[in-house]
């Protein structure tokens, strides 16, 4: 019961994987279109800029942290490479400081978390509105639409008989990278030590700050990398771009097994549930199903999940029952000490 | 004991999903071509009529039409619509997009495997589609609402325009026929009096109609060429008791607009028949898979019972089939309308 094939049952990407044949089945009954290999293989690539959103964003869930400004960093990134590009820079330069300037702004989330001790989702709703908006001063109307073939491959371009999309490589490369990173060095194990106890990493000698400034750069240039790819394949950048996709971003995330109290997660689960929804949305849409009952699907699945991801939970806790997940209160259990002094003071 | 609630699970997943599997539509009857009408969004009653009209063009052509989208308005989100449709096999895509530059990329890729591309009422680039079908002309529609407004003033009084934005292209280009028209003798007792920006807003634009009848006591009437202007000025206009003394006329939608002209606030506006458009639009898409359309000016075509229409160029696009003028809603016929 307790051998290598439990524990392989168990996995939460096992049961994604599950979920994924599962959703291939229902899809093959649904439309006979869903088995072409031209369509398999470009299932995902409306979701590329999607999921690398979601990577950089896995780091940061990993620490403990969310970045809700992915979105708006993807929209400044790819409107000043676009405004560099029309005034006649290099496309490819152009692109670098796109890239430079996601990263940067990724910083500035960092600084303000790491440095400054601020909770995430306060700075990054603050710098969401704020970048939203700065995007929208760099480059307002209609967008600039005139990149050069070259560069929108990238994002856009297809290989092998026009079936193989350029994009889905770029998202398996990012993936393969970023696994690595995070399952197979010192610094990926930092962030689950943090995650999972911040204080007890840092008593261990952990450089938290440095670390957690790290992952909110990751995150901006993994919104800067979806930006490249985003301008490829829509073959224009707007400053309203992808302002609607946060919600894609962190369903992928959660639906990933990412726990949202930090501390668990794998890169696999992320890249898995991105196939997954994708997935779903693919074989909904050859039958011609509403948008609306998609919507209700997705949430449907994302709901299973967490429910799912709670029976799991407990499966390996040994009870054999659901047991509710660790609070955010118990990672930080040294913090309240402080505030609750501050409290008194000023009242 | 814990595996088997995993298979379990398993199990209860394969067989919802063979469930749903039957809410599937699998009828394939014999049909000419397959014609896939794509909104902005689906669920908004405009584009519901588009789609209603396009499948009444279909039933008439003995084509399969399907109406779908995404449920935000955003060219990103249609995309993956145009993939799929272009997959099933689908000979067209009629498309109102409000992106026009995101969806090109996907189009030219459907078009290079043989689809068609019909865009109407938000235009996509020109070389990611074969024909655009317009609602109207800009000048057709500046100058039907100054008619509007006279019709209801007796061509006399001061009047103010309720626009959206300042900035807005639509608004303007509408503005500058509106001031055309107006120089016509019949108007030479009207008065353009100020032009104010509700910027599509529903406060701002009550706001400013406020600001518009406390700065001019004699106003006679207001034109606001835009739904939400539209809708924010007949509110105001009733809660300050004023329907039927100051005139409004402008662009709306009957089910905004229908308590509005009931009570008297508003007896003549306008916009185009949705539902027609959508069946022009099908037609044209019919037309083209036929081989009897290809976008170039001059040729003509008869759309079912909306008569003979011309490929043309239009408001300085091209190749453009326009359904024509502004349709009017009064209090006899506004029932009739439902988006």
């Amino acid at each position: 019961m307790r051998g290598v094939a439990g524990r392989v049952l168990v996995r939460w990407e096992t049961l994604l994987v599950v979920a994924i044949v599962a959703v291939g089945i229902w899809s093959v009954t649904l439309s006979p279109f869903f088995l072409q290999r031209a369509n398999l293989l470009d299932l995902v690539t409306p979701y590329v800029f999607i999921g690398l959103m979601a990577f950089g964003l896995t780091f940061v869930v990993i620490t403990g942290e969310i970045d809700i400004s992915v979105a708006s960093t993807l929209a400044v990134s790819i409107v000043s490479f676009a405004q560099i590009f029309a005034a006649g820079a290099n496309v490819w330069v152009a692109a670098l400081i796109g890239l430079a300037i996601a990263g940067g702004l990724g910083l500035v989330n960092g600084l303000l978390v790491g440095v400054l001790d601020l909770p995430s989702l306060a700075v990054t709703l603050g710098t969401m509105a704020a970048y939203s908006g700065l995007a929208f001063v760099i480059l307002s109307g209609e967008g600039v639409a005139t990149f050069p073939e070259g560069f929108t491959k990238l994002g856009g371009g297809y290989l092998a008989n026009d079936e193989l999309p350029v994009a889905l490589l770029v998202m398996l490369f990012f993936a393969l990278v970023l696994g690595i990173v995070l399952h197979g060095t010192r610094f990926g194990r930092y962030l689950f030590a943090i995650g999972s106890n911040r204080e007890a990493a840092r008593l261990s000698g952990i450089p938290v700050t440095r670390v957690r400034v790290t992952v909110f750069v990751i995150s901006g240039l993994m919104a800067g990398v979806a930006g490249l790819v985003y301008v490829g394949y829509f073959g224009s950048a707007r400053a309203d771009a992808a302002q609607l996709s946060l919600l894609d971003i962190v369903t992928a995330v959660v639906l990933g097994g990412v726990g949202i109290f930090g501390g668990t997660g794998s890169m696999p689960g992320v890249l898995l549930a991105l196939i997954l929804v994708a997935e779903v949305r693919n074989g909904m849409q050859l039958a011609n199903f509403s948008g609306q009952l998609q919507n209700i699907v997705i949430g449907v699945i994302l709901l299973a999940a967490i429910v799912a991801g709670n029976v799991i939970a407990g499966i390996r806790a040994g009870g054999g029952r659901t047991r509710p997940r660790r609070s955010r209160k118990e990672v930080t259990s040294n913090a309240p000490a402080e505030t609750q002094v501050l409290v008194d003071s000023n009242s | 004991m814990r595996r088997r609630t995993l298979v379990l699970i398993g199990f209860a997943v394969v067989a919802a999903a063979a469930v749903m599997a039957t809410l599937g539509t699998a009828g394939t009857s014999k049909t000419r071509y397959k014609i896939f009408i794509l909104p902005k969004a689906t669920g908004i009653p405009v584009f519901t009529q588009n789609g209603n009209g396009a499948k009444k063009a279909g039933k008439e052509l003995g084509d399969l039409v399907t109406y779908n989208g995404p449920t935000t308005v955003s060219g990103a989100a249609q995309v993956p619509f145009i993939d799929t449709a272009t997959r099933q096999g689908y000979n067209a895509i009629v498309i109102s997009t409000p992106d026009a530059n995101a969806v090109a990329p996907a189009l030219k890729r459907a078009a290079k495997r043989g689809v068609k591309i019909i865009s109407y009422d938000g235009d996509t680039a020109r070389d990611a589609r074969t024909i655009f079908v317009a609602p109207s002309t800009n000048s057709l529609i500046g100058a039907y609402e100054v008619q509007w407004m006279g019709a209801q003033t007796n061509y006399k009084g001061q009047i103010a325009i309720l626009s959206a934005n300042a900035t807005s292209a639509n608004q303007n280009t509408w503005i500058t026929f509106m001031k055309q028209e107006l120089r016509k003798p019949k108007y030479r007792n009207m008065k353009l009096v100020k032009i104010a920006y509700g910027n599509d807003d529903p406060t701002t634009s009550a706001q400013q109609t406020q600001a518009l009848l406390q700065s001019y006591p004699n106003l006679a009437g207001i034109i606001a060429p835009t739904t939400v202007g539209i809708q924010a000025a007949a509110q105001e206009l009733k809660q300050e008791g004023k329907c039927g003394k100051v005139q409004l006329t402008g662009l709306g939608l009957p089910n905004d607009m229908r308590k509005y002209v009931k009570s008297g606030c508003t007896t003549k506006f306008g916009l185009w028949n949705e539902s027609n458009l959508g069946y022009l639009a099908a037609y044209v898409a019919h037309n083209v898979l036929d081989g009897k359309l290809s976008g170039a000016l001059g040729q003509s075509f008869k759309a079912g019972t909306l008569g003979t229409f011309k490929v043309v160029q239009s408001d300085g696009n091209k190749p453009v089939v326009v359904l024509g003028p502004p349709l009017v809603f009064t209090p006899q016929n506004i029932d009739k309308y439902h988006f």
